[in-house]
């Protein structure tokens, strides 16, 4: 759900977060903003700090007392007092405008996937991925990933089936503090692939020519 | 206060007192008094006179004297009137009222140009606020039309965010008021933020960005620390040259500080113009050269780690590398909250 009352940047990030296969709810009257949130339905919420009548902050107060719904705040004043206080009223994330659109994604996929349980035992097909160990498991043999290779891997397993960009990729690397260049995100991702082939998965990855990378 | 300057300023009374002194003198002579009496006369007159002279000059002495030597004490003089006494001799009590006057209108006048001031900073204040939401709508846009647009619009906004945020850092870091907020920060994650902010710059201008910042932590404005670490990194970028450039971030974790190098590989900076890279508007060499230089950036990250308590430095040799060392105190007071 969002709750943003510049219009326009309420419909962009529609646009982003429905192209990204999430499902949105936008508030569009605030008149009875606090209610109107409790009684929808959201996995998560995006809430802008200023808003008509009635201030972010306070909402999130209102919000934790009910409802531990993650909660990203949105805002274009940059003072740390604010986030320090969005913080502490129990935000999940605080995130200032304007923000970098594949940042903010990443941001939300890691709420989620904080929420879900299971992290440590993802799949693929018949293989059980250990991220925190950086190996993949088959049939009682292990595949060493290194942390480049696990984040490149995951990141197309996350979205299996469908084309990651080289972007996408970057930023993920960057994101976990590995500022590797063009050039080594090939070479990480051939050398992915060679040890995928080697441990008899073959032609997993899929190229895609100016487009970015696929996991079948 | 001297008395012989005082004295002499004294000189058309002294001429009117020897004028009536010898008008008197005639008249006791044409009255033909005796030359006892004159002489008595004189005496007594004398005497008067220096008292009269004296006692004035003495009360001055007191009041003026005070005046000057309170002024030299003073480190902003003009609150000198708040420690006189009011003086007792009558011109020395309309200058005092003058005076009196005279500052009031003056600190009317000052805090006329304080509100003005103030209300032009929460205005930028707004604006900027205000600025930022076209520019998320135009990134979020731009993002949503990938494919059709090409990477150049991205650029020009995020430059365009860049120096939105000059304009705001360097209101905050010219305002006298504390809005900053000083807690334990951890260095890599500020680094991650700025790292990801110019990741499209350094990855397009095929600069290796190293970071060998492990868990340090330290005391300062997260949003601050930001901005300065920012603009450090676009200056790297700025000034870089053409091959194998690279930035690279290390820690030194000493016993009362922490030190943050950045170094780069780029252009440098000329000696003459090292030391003087920190002043307003100073552009150098380096900035005549690229012509994108406004001078304001470096000025305002001195002020803001003035205003933090960090100390920065600059150490640079033209054409090989350029270093700025940030250092954090490690202080205990900050702690116990």
């Amino acid at each position: 759900m969002i709750v943003e009352d510049d219009k326009i940047i309420s419909e962009e990030l529609t646009h982003l977060l429905e192209t990204s296969g999430y499902n949105v709810i936008t508030l569009t009257n605030y008149d009875n903003t606090l209610e109107d949130i409790l009684n929808s339905n959201f996995d998560l919420l995006l809430l802008d700090i200023n808003l008509p009548k009635v201030n972010g902050e306070f909402l999130l107060k209102e919000i934790r007392k009910v409802s531990n719904v993650p909660i990203i705040m949105l805002t274009s004043r940059a003072l740390e007092t604010d986030e320090v206080l969005s913080m502490s009223y129990g935000a999940d994330d605080y995130i200032t405008k304007p923000y970098n659109p594949t940042i903010l994604l990443l941001r939300i996929a890691n709420i989620f996937r904080r929420m879900e349980k299971n992290v440590n035992s993802l799949n693929y097909d018949d293989i059980k991925v250990y991220q925190n160990k950086g190996i993949l498991v088959r049939n009682d043999k292990e595949l060493d990933l290194t942390k480049n290779e696990m984040l490149i891997f995951l990141c197309l397993l996350n979205n299996r089936g469908n084309i990651v960009t080289r972007d996408e990729l970057m930023t993920e690397l960057w994101n976990n503090e590995e500022y590797v260049n063009e050039n080594a995100l090939t070479v990480n991702v051939s050398r992915l692939r060679s040890k995928l082939e080697d441990f008899g998965i073959h032609g997993a990855i899929e190229t895609r020519k100016g487009q970015g990378y696929k996991l079948l | 206060m001297k008395f012989s300057k005082y004295f002499i300023s004294k000189f058309i009374e002294i001429l009117i007192v020897i004028f009536g002194y010898i008008i008197a003198l005639m008249m006791l002579f044409a009255f033909k008094a005796s030359s006892q009496l004159v002489f008595g006369i004189s005496i007594t007159f004398l005497v008067i006179c220096f008292a009269v002279t004296l006692t004035g000059y003495l009360k001055r002495r007191r009041f003026y004297n005070n005046l000057i030597s309170n002024t030299e004490k003073l480190d902003k003089k003009y609150l000198v009137l708040e420690m006189l006494n009011k003086p007792s001799f009558y011109d020395g009590e309309v200058l005092y009222e003058v005076l009196y006057e005279i500052n009031k209108s003056m600190n009317e006048n000052v805090k006329k140009y304080e509100m003005s001031l103030t209300y032009f900073k929460e205005y930028i204040e707004l604006w900027i606020h205000e600025i930022k939401l076209p520019i998320a709508s135009l990134m979020l846009m731009n993002h949503n039309q990938k494919n059709k647009v090409d990477k150049r619009y991205e650029e020009q906004i995020k430059r365009i965010d860049d120096y939105v945020d000059q304009v705001l850092y360097y209101v905050r870091s010219e305002n006298a008021e504390k809005d900053y907020l000083i807690k334990e920060v951890s260095l890599k994650k500020i680094i991650n933020n700025v790292a990801m902010k110019n990741k499209d710059d350094l990855l397009e201008n095929n600069i290796h960005f190293i970071s060998q910042v492990k868990d340090e932590v330290v005391l300062t404005d997260s949003k601050w620390l930001e901005f300065i670490i920012n603009q450090i990194i676009s200056n790297s970028i700025k000034y870089k040259k053409d091959k194998d450039s690279f930035i690279k971030l290390s820690v030194n974790d000493l016993p009362k500080q922490v030190d943050l190098h950045i170094i780069d590989n780029g252009i440098g900076i000329p000696a003459k113009d090292i030391g003087r890279v920190f002043e307003k508007t100073f552009t150098g060499e380096n900035g005549r050269n690229s012509s994108k230089s406004t001078g304001m950036g470096l000025y305002i990250v001195k002020k803001l780690c003035e205003k933090l308590g960090h100390k920065i430095k600059v150490l640079s040799v033209q054409n090989e590398y350029t270093e700025v060392i940030i250092s954090f105190s490690k202080d205990d007071f900050y702690k116990v909250r």
